[in-house]
């Protein structure tokens, strides 16, 4: 999940841009829609296969989400909204969830959608080889269908984290007729996909462009209002920014120009820069402080180096105020789980001094008290910039950093493998349910396991690791809330990874084309509210 | 001895060296070569005197244009470091890299070619299947992996530089080294008894020194140069300040920001200009046929 998203340079929002598009972005544009048009878009990379149930990367979402519907979408605040099914049921004992599909949805093929295709995906597809279901869906024993247009999940224990992943992303339903009995990772529709989505896979030129057409059958009567959307490839930053300028584009993702450029294209009139649409992701960027590490055992130690970083700073000048400061690893665009009383480290130089002193570690008479090195994800300059920040800040408290850089295989393999290191940098996606991005950090079967975007600074706490899986088996989102709490509480008392800031993807688009960010998982999500807005030509 | 001195005519190497630096100076483009290259080892040895700060401090607000703000005469970059600090610094490091990594070569390549010109046979079949070895590597790739597999640091950035561009000395050397083996002063030298060694490092070497020098000088720029480019990719040693890392990191403010990436850069022209000048001048100085003129 991770790892496929995230090698797209990440930007920040700030709470102004923030605020100031949703005043604008949401019911300020009442316009009635009008229908027709082709959207140009900017896919990057270009996908390998574009059934997001069996590959999680990011470009085959950002398509696949136009394709195919999911169970449920999540509007801004992530709550889900009815889309594939009308109505779902949890049982008071958690021990079962019902959901109640649409009736008279069909397929692209004209195939009647179904219980049974639900059932089928599930047992096939979700539970063995979807990358990240595997563990949402691990507790459903049983899946009933009384109906074509009922399907009951029995579980072995609660699993709240479901409702929270059965977008068309999280939880992508494929059709049985065309899958059944077929070798599922190979099969021919996984290129020309067959979905209920609201646009109609038309033709894919390898390398060129890949061109997707309105559904005139779609369940969601006068949508989509666009004739077509063609989604282009283009490798070059720089050349994806000259077609957005130029017109040629109106539609790009995932932070698809350098962020310093973002600022420059948001200032035309053409343009706008988005940063909604990835609330569902979540991610937040921290450093892993390796706690097997003679210094870095020391809580004293941690907490010092968390004083010494002005995370105010590294959203505003690193990130170019493109982040928001984090004070939790639960990213506060998870307003239910996210918990702001955490304890907090605000930059204070004196009180790192001080809390050195006390741990014993003096400045020498060079002035240093000891040397770390530091590993930072190579995913681009603004991890470098990132790094060279945390060499600057602790040099001022007396610690002597070295940065080394290296591959993505070199990086994951020494943090994740070898526990080579002593202080990494990492973004994690939290998603929206800390169980499904958050607790994978902290829990300790993780250590050492090689298992990349684990947990890399090795804390090992029993009671930690019986909170989640506490969590995971809670039948009330009450209590699994204040289990997530506790959870932030002492992991951020522990300090064993220091969350530095909330980052945000951002998008660019044309300013005549509306109402393309409607839900919190847009980016994987459906542009059939998008409209283009004739009177106000470019 | 006497025989010694009075067979072995020391007059080959004489020119060479008297009035080297007088006749450097009646070249124009020697001169204005030598300037650049003083100042540019006075900005490097003043880089601790003018700029006692670490140029790697976020010292002021990020993206003051030159000029804007006295305090940062050639301004910020987005980090807020000043870039007339990396400028001083930056020189230090490129040449320190350029020069360790040159004398690494010259040592190699010297080495490999007296030897192979001085001992020829099987030593030299040896030694230039060994310099076709890596003459047939293209010339910037092979840093790149040499540094992508160890880390970048400055030490494996200077070890990768040398061991990479030593290969057109050691064949010149070599030429010239087999050019000067059947000459009477070498045969002279071996009736006399003098052992190999001491024929190589007083008398043959001496004599090559023209050309040495010459190379030497543009490998110190191409040294320069390749240490710029493997910075720009990301691959150089983050901890310190080059010319090369500055240009990379303005690379992604370039349409915005254009002087964070200009102002290293304009300062790694002005070296390899230097050097390069500087190498036209003694290549025409050291030339004996240039002199009978």
């Amino acid at each position: 999940m991770t790892s496929t998203v995230s090698r797209f340079v990440l930007l920040r929002a700030t709470v102004l841009a923030a605020s100031v598009a949703s005043l604008f972005g949401g019911a300020a544009f009442a316009g009635t829609p009008q229908d027709g048009g082709t959207l140009t878009a900017i896919v990057q990379p270009e996908p390998v296969t574009l059934t997001s149930a069996i590959n999680t990367a990011a470009p085959t979402g950002f398509i696949s989400g136009n394709v195919f519907d999911g169970l449920v979408d999540y509007d801004l605040d992530l709550n889900p909204k009815p889309a594939l099914a009308e109505r779902w049921e949890v049982a008071p004992d958690g021990l079962s969830i019902t959901f109640f599909l649409r009736k008279g949805v069909t397929w692209h093929d004209g195939h009647p959608f179904t219980a049974a295709d639900v059932k089928w995906t599930l047992e096939n597809v979700w539970k063995t080889i979807h990358p990240r279901n595997q563990a949402t869906f691990g507790r459903v024993t049983q899946v009933d269908t009384p109906d074509d247009h009922t399907v009951i999940l029995r579980l072995s224990e609660p699993s709240l984290a479901i409702l929270s992943s059965v977008n068309s992303n999280g939880a992508q339903v494929l059709p049985k007729h065309l899958y059944e009995g077929t070798d599922i990772l190979n099969n021919p529709y996984n290129l020309k996909p067959v979905g209920t989505g609201a646009f109609v896979f038309k033709e894919w030129s390898k390398g060129n462009h890949l061109i997707l057409e309105r559904n005139p059958n779609y369940w969601d009567k006068g949508k989509p209002h666009l004739d077509r959307i063609v989604f282009k490839v283009i490798p070059d930053a720089a050349a994806r920014a000259a077609a957005l300028e130029k017109g040629d584009v109106q539609y790009a993702v995932f932070s698809p120009v350098p962020l310093k450029d973002a600022e420059r294209l948001g200032k035309l009139p053409s343009l706008k820069i988005e940063t909604r649409g990835y609330e569902w992701i979540s991610p937040w960027l921290f450093f892993d402080l390796n706690v097997d590490n003679k210094y870095l055992k020391d809580v004293r130690v941690r907490r010092a180096i968390a004083h010494a970083i002005d995370r105010k700073a590294i959203s505003n000048i690193v990130w170019y105020g493109f982040a928001k400061p984090a004070i939790s690893p639960v990213p506060s665009t998870l307003p239910a789980f996210h918990d702001a009383t955490v304890p907090q480290y605000e930059f204070d130089v004196k009180k790192a001094e001080a809390l050195l002193d006390e741990a014993g570690y003096k400045r020498g008479p060079d002035g240093v008290r000891f040397a770390l090195t530091h590993d930072f994800i190579p995913y681009g300059d603004d991890y470098k910039r990132t790094g060279e920040y945390l060499k600057q800040a602790l040099k001022r408290v007396g610690i002597e950093v070295t940065i080394r850089s290296q591959d993505t295989a070199a990086f994951t393999k020494r943090v994740y493998g070898d526990r080579d290191f002593d202080i990494s940098s990492a973004w994690f996606a939290a998603f929206s349910d800390p169980q499904v991005g958050v607790t994978r950090a902290y829990w300790s079967g993780w250590v050492g396991k090689n298992t990349p975007w684990t947990n890399g600074s090795g804390y090992r706490n029993p009671e930690v690791d019986a909170l989640i899986a506490q969590a995971q088996g809670q039948a009330r989102q009450e209590d699994r809330i204040a289990t997530f709490k506790k959870i932030q509480q002492i992991v951020q008392t522990d300090l064993p990874s220091i969350p530095l800031a909330e980052l945000k993807f951002f998008s660019v688009h044309a300013a005549n084309l509306k109402d393309v960010v409607t839900h919190g998982d847009q980016i994987y999500g459906s542009l059939k509210d998008a409209w283009f807005d004739k009177a106000a030509s470019n | 001895m006497s025989i010694a001195q009075s067979v072995l005519p020391a007059a080959e190497e004489r020119p060479v060296r008297r009035g080297l630096f007088a006749r450097l100076l009646r070249r124009p483009s020697a001169v204005a070569g030598l300037a650049l290259l003083g100042a540019i080892l006075a900005m490097a040895a003043l880089a601790d005197v003018v700029y006692p700060a670490d140029p790697l401090d976020m010292a002021g607000t990020p993206f003051l244009w030159p000029g804007a703000d006295p305090d940062f005469p050639l301004g910020t970059d987005m980090m807020g470091r000043d870039i007339a600090a990396g400028v001083f610094h930056g020189a230090r490091v490129s040449l320190l890299i350029g020069g360790v990594a040159t004398l690494v070569s010259l040592v190699i390549g010297v080495g490999v070619g007296a030897i192979a010109g001085f001992f020829r046979g099987r030593a030299d079949h040896a030694l230039m299947h060994v310099t076709e070895l890596f003459q047939t590597i293209p010339p910037f790739l092979f840093p790149i992996v040499i540094v992508a597999i160890l880390q970048p640091t400055m030490t494996t950035v200077v070890l990768a530089i040398g061991l990479t561009s030593w290969p057109s000395l050691a064949r010149l050397v070599r030429a010239e080294v087999l050019r000067l083996r059947d000459g009477e002063m070498v045969q002279a030298s071996i009736v006399l008894g003098l052992s190999d060694a001491r024929i190589i490092l007083t008398h043959v070497l001496p004599n090559v020194l023209a050309p040495i020098v010459v190379s030497a000088s543009i490998m110190v720029a191409s040294a320069i140069l390749t240490e710029s480019s493997l910075a720009f990719l990301g691959l150089g040693d983050p901890n310190i300040v080059s010319w090369g890392s500055m240009v990379g990191a303005g690379r992604e403010v370039l349409r915005t920001d254009w002087y964070v990436a200009t102002v290293p850069g304009l300062a790694i022209v002005a070296a390899v200009l230097a050097l390069n000048l500087l190498g036209d001048g003694l290549n025409d100085a050291l030339d004996p046929r240039q002199n009978r003129r």
